[in-house]
């Protein structure tokens, strides 16, 4: 009965989160997202909106901060993210993030689209790795239990170059604007949100946490 | 001075900050002075005239009732948003839209403006956050960004618009020269008007920077005359959403009231 509740609500609640890896507010989101997975049985998928697609592979200057600003963001980032927070190093230049979210197309092919994720995220914003690089991918696949040889071959041949831009100008014709967005089923959240937030939004369309959900 | 007037289907407020008293507050570490203007004890508008101390981060928080943030001086930085308000500026957010961290620089003051008593809620508030308007509007303009514009048949007129009329809320600033005398329409989800340089005669009383009027009715408000030096004056009109929540006696209103009592 509860795995066939589960199997109901993967089947009917889709949550999908338009995400890039540059972006401050999707690295910390991950821990909503993935609480929301583990409480409410759900499977998020994470797909790739791209701010900056005008960066070059060897990345490109931050525009439009200064110290100041940053520091008040980062204090922000303390209140909703203590743990993640206090461990970012935000990169000096913007990084290029396409080929990443290719390999983030293959490990989802390979239902492994969640550790690499959480890997990529990792390399960027905690190790100061530029994502960009061919071997921080296959660092991060090998991590998350990849073929990371077979990534280097579909990442050299572009094999998931095309379904990869399929999957960006999706974003773009779904209305996507703020990243992260995330998608609970009828209810789009633009820009990061509490988790309460998302609680509220999959319980109104009658979803309910796993504890609940097995008492009955 | 705070008077309350009621014709008809029309209800106006007067608010004269000159002969209102300053007190000190604080809420969350965060220190400031404040004037009551209105305290919408009446069930009436709620305006209240701020002047928070430099801090770089005011947290978190949201209101339980439209609002309209009229800054009047100094700056507000919402680095989530990249806004960086001067003024003169504005600020708006529908009920239960939460909005900060912002940070204050020196010589700050701003005009909180609600339709009702608004209460406050830090987003530390777990159950708050469940109450979280999902749709809720955030906008605002600064007066630097948009330009003036005469108006015709009117010599000694000209506005600007802050933010415009199909945004749903609506804020206009307004300047006169001496003498002229202003006709305004009803506010059937009522409107401040704020006077930001200058002066005005109204109902009988004469408002300075930055004085204020609120009405609310689809009955037309006596005119606004402009003082001897002519005034610059800001019309915010609230939309549907001024009828949305509020302060009740339940639930994280009582959290919300307790919080604004506290902090004032």
């Amino acid at each position: 009965m509860e795995t066939k509740a589960v199997a109901n609500r993967i089947g009917e609640v889709p949550v999908v989160v338009f995400a890039d890896f540059v972006c401050p507010w999707s690295y910390i989101v991950q821990d909503n997202i993935d609480r929301l997975a583990k409480e409410y049985g759900l499977k998020p998928q994470w797909k790739p909106h791209w701010l900056h697609p005008e960066v070059p592979p060897e990345g490109g200057p931050v525009h439009g901060s200064n110290n100041e600003r940053r520091a008040a963001m980062h204090e922000w980032m303390k209140e909703l993210s203590p743990e993640r927070a206090a461990r970012m190093r935000p990169p000096d230049r913007l990084q290029f993030s396409f080929l990443a979210f290719e390999a983030l197309t293959y490990a989802e092919q390979n239902e492994k689209a969640m550790p690499f994720k959480s890997g990529v995220f990792e390399a960027l914003w905690v190790e100061g790795k530029d994502i960009a690089k061919v071997e921080t991918l296959l660092e991060a696949a090998n991590n998350a239990g990849l073929d990371s040889e077979d990534l280097g071959r579909c990442l050299h041949e572009g094999t998931y170059r095309q379904r990869t831009l399929d999957y960006v100008q999706a974003a773009q014709r779904a209305g996507i604007t703020k990243t992260p967005t995330m998608i609970l089923g009828r209810t789009m959240i633009p820009g990061y949100h509490y988790y309460e937030v998302m609680q509220t939004a999959l319980e109104k369309q009658g979803v309910l946490p796993n504890h609940i959900e097995d008492s009955k | 001075m705070h008077k309350a007037s009621h014709y008809g289907t029309l209800a106006t407020y007067l608010a004269d900050p000159s002969v209102t008293a300053w007190r000190r507050g604080e809420t969350e570490g965060v220190t400031f002075e404040s004037q009551i203007l209105l305290s919408g004890e009446d069930g009436g508008p709620e305006a209240i005239r701020f002047r928070f101390d430099p801090t770089l981060s005011v947290y978190a928080h949201m209101h339980l009732t439209a609002q309209f943030q009229l800054l009047l001086s100094g700056s507000m930085s919402f680095s989530r948003d990249a806004l960086n308000l001067k003024p003169i500026g504005v600020h708006y957010t529908d009920h239960n839209t939460p909005y900060g961290p912002f940070s204050v620089a020196e010589e700050h003051e701003v005009l909180v403006l609600h339709p009702r008593q608004g209460g406050l809620m830090t987003m530390g508030n777990r159950t708050a956050r469940r109450e979280i308007n999902l749709t809720g509007r955030v906008l605002h303009g600064m007066g630097d960004d948009a330009d003036w514009t005469a108006v015709e048949g009117f010599d000694g007129v000209r506005y600007k618009v802050l933010i415009p009329h199909a945004a749903g809320p609506e804020v206009v600033m307004i300047e006169c020269a001496a003498g002229i005398e202003l006709p305004v329409e009803g506010a059937p989800y009522g409107r401040y008007e704020v006077v930001s340089s200058g002066s005005v005669v109204v109902e009988g009383s004469t408002l300075e920077t930055p004085g204020l009027r609120y009405v609310v009715g689809e009955q037309r408000p006596s005119r606004l005359c402009a003082g001897p030096e002519g005034a610059t004056v800001i019309f915010l009109s609230f939309d549907g959403n001024a009828l949305e929540g509020g302060l009740t006696d339940s639930g994280i209103a009582l959290d919300a009231a307790e919080a604004m009592a506290r902090a004032i």
